[in-house]
């Protein structure tokens, strides 16, 4: 059972004026709980625009999307409910931070679930430890924080409704590499604390080699691949002619292949670079 | 070469609830005319602290900086001193004021008094340099991020500022973004422009006359992309990341395969293993 179904889903922005743009159009796909599933394509590709479908922020123009087989544009006036179920982190989540403290914001989403007292605080704290925010944090604005700090905040404000689906667009645009490996580790902690499912939007694809399990490739708001990770990495030249890449590290591999030096074509991670290499000499020694 | 700027034991402090920091701390660096610098450091490092006050938007608390032979302490030629140091920051979005173009460019030079048939020649030359000219009559929010911040360039340059400095121009650019600034600071510094660039991707830092390396307020290391990029374990230890294919031959060497680490594109990466495999 897919946890996740977009069926033949279209956006038009602006319809009926000279503004008209199809932002996303005849998009179908399926997840599974507990898979991680990357979106890449370049700005304006509609990547957002889709993902902001997936908790009903944006209702589409055509088609359906069912949670858990549900459509969840069945009953209109209960289409927050879906909120609990699929958490969307938005770009620059920490400019959405509105609260007096640090707990009253990663409380929100939680209460408005209609959590209350203990419960409620244990949540916050849960939340907290998951991705790292230490209690002495709780009590203070949240317009105190650092960048990479008020991040972390944003997005456990989301987590804390335990949503079972998770969206990310572009969660570590902006930061340094500390920080982003930082929101990097937490995405992954909370998949496995909690089986979730994982969307994320990224323009790394040295990142998406390393953690997703199925890439969607978006151009001009249409998917015109899907496919598990490597099947994705092992097509350079058709993601080169949508202006997209393959890891900085595939891109070596295939400069091996021109000097006609026999190496795999499955090499998207560093790790698996290495023991590429290890195993091509050790068979020179062998042979 | 002579020195645009002079950066003399610079420290930079600031108060925060009633606590005292220190962003910079007695640092010192001479930027030369027509080079080609970049100051890589993670948030916090004091990098950004140090990009403001070489063009006097910050006043060092103690020691000087010295550009083109004035103090930017100096409040007289305050003015002076922001003409010949231009600043772009992160943030495109930020920094553009009008809603043609054209006239976003020629926002500074109409600042500066200039006669209108003057402004007309900058910005067409500006927008050029940046690569937008079929641009000019565009609405800078229908451009990309990219296209933005090159607008945001141009702004800066159509002052004919001697020295441009950039804060993180690319930490808000997609893949292609990205690539379209750093081609436009190497083509602009091709042409004789002196450039800071503010980073934190060291693949930025590849074609750089000299990189140094910023943590807790000070200078860490000094050299050139190649002697920085090898240094593999103290890149990570402040917080940087070295690029993919400084990596690979990183992770090669931890695991007894011996290939040189002073190599960054990933043509000169393909031939350093081509001859690891072919020796015998």
């Amino acid at each position: 059972m897919s946890v996740l179904k977009v069926q033949n889903l279209s956006h038009t922005y602006g319809g009926n004026t000279p503004f008209y743009s199809d932002a996303v159009s005849n998009v179908s796909f399926t997840v599974e709980q507990g898979e991680m599933i990357g979106i890449i394509g370049h700005t304006g590709s509609g990547k957002s625009t889709l993902v902001q479908h997936l908790n009903g922020i944006l209702k589409p123009t055509e088609g359906e999307i069912f949670i858990d087989e549900e459509n969840i544009w069945e009953r209109p006036k209960e289409i927050r409910k879906i909120r609990s179920k699929v958490g969307l982190v938005f770009q620059y989540p920490e400019y959405q931070l509105f609260e007096e403290t640090v707990f009253a914001d990663i409380a929100f989403g939680p209460k408005n679930m209609g959590l209350m007292g203990d419960e409620l605080k244990k949540r916050v704290l849960d939340t907290c430890r998951l991705i790292g925010v230490k209690d002495e944090y709780l009590e203070k604005s949240p317009f105190d924080l650092s960048g990479g700090e008020k991040r972390r905040v944003a997005i456990a404000g989301v987590m804390a409704m335990r949503p079972k689906i998770i969206v990310f667009d572009e969660p570590t645009a902006g930061l340094d590499p500390k920080g982003r490996q930082d929101i990097i580790k937490i995405i992954n902690d909370y998949r496995t604390a909690y089986n979730a499912t994982v969307i994320i939007i990224s323009h790394s694809m040295e990142d998406m080699a390393v953690m997703a399990d199925k890439l969607i490739v978006m151009s001009k708001g249409e998917v015109v691949m899907l496919d598990k990770t490597e099947k994705v990495f092992a097509q350079g030249d058709r993601l080169r002619s949508i202006g997209l890449n393959v890891p900085i590290v595939t891109r070596v591999f295939d400069a091996l292949r021109q000097k006609g030096i026999s190496v795999p074509d499955d090499v998207f991670t560093v790790e698996r670079a290495v023991e590429a290499l290890k195993q091509i000499k050790a068979g020179d020694r062998n042979a | 070469m002579s020195n645009i700027i002079e950066i003399k034991n610079v420290t930079y402090n600031y108060i925060e609830d009633e606590v005292e920091y220190t962003a910079v701390d007695n640092v010192s660096l001479d930027i030369k005319r027509g080079s080609f610098t970049v100051i890589l450091g993670h948030n916090g490092s004091g990098k950004s602290t140090l990009a403001k006050m070489m063009n006097g938007l910050n006043k060092p608390t103690a020691g000087d900086i010295v550009v083109d032979g004035i103090n930017t302490k100096d409040e007289e030629t305050e003015l002076l001193v922001k003409r010949k140091v231009g600043m772009v920051f992160q943030n495109p979005d930020n920094q553009l004021v009008a809603s043609i173009v054209e006239e976003d460019v020629a926002f500074g030079p109409e600042n500066l008094g200039l006669e209108p048939q003057l402004i007309r020649k900058r910005v067409d030359e500006a927008l050029e340099s940046v690569g937008m000219a079929e641009f000019k009559d565009s609405t800078p929010h229908h451009l990309s991020g990219g296209q933005k911040q090159r607008i945001a360039i141009a702004g800066m340059i159509a002052m004919r500022p001697e020295c441009l400095i950039l804060d993180e121009p690319t930490a808000m650019l997609d893949p292609k973004g990205r690539a379209e600034i750093i081609t436009t600071i190497e083509h602009l510094n091709k042409q004789g422009m002196t450039v800071v660039l503010i980073t934190h991707y060291m693949e930025e830092a590849q074609n750089a006359d000299r990189v140094l390396v910023m943590n807790d307020g000070k200078f860490i290391a000094d050299g050139t992309p190649k002697e920085i990029f090898k240094n593999v374990s103290m890149l990570k230890s402040v917080g940087l990341d070295v690029p993919q294919t400084t990596e690979l031959l990183y992770e090669l060497n931890q695991n007894g395969i011996s290939v040189p680490t002073d190599v960054l594109s990933i043509e000169e990466t393909a031939n350093a293993i081509a001859a690891f495999l072919e020796e015998k």
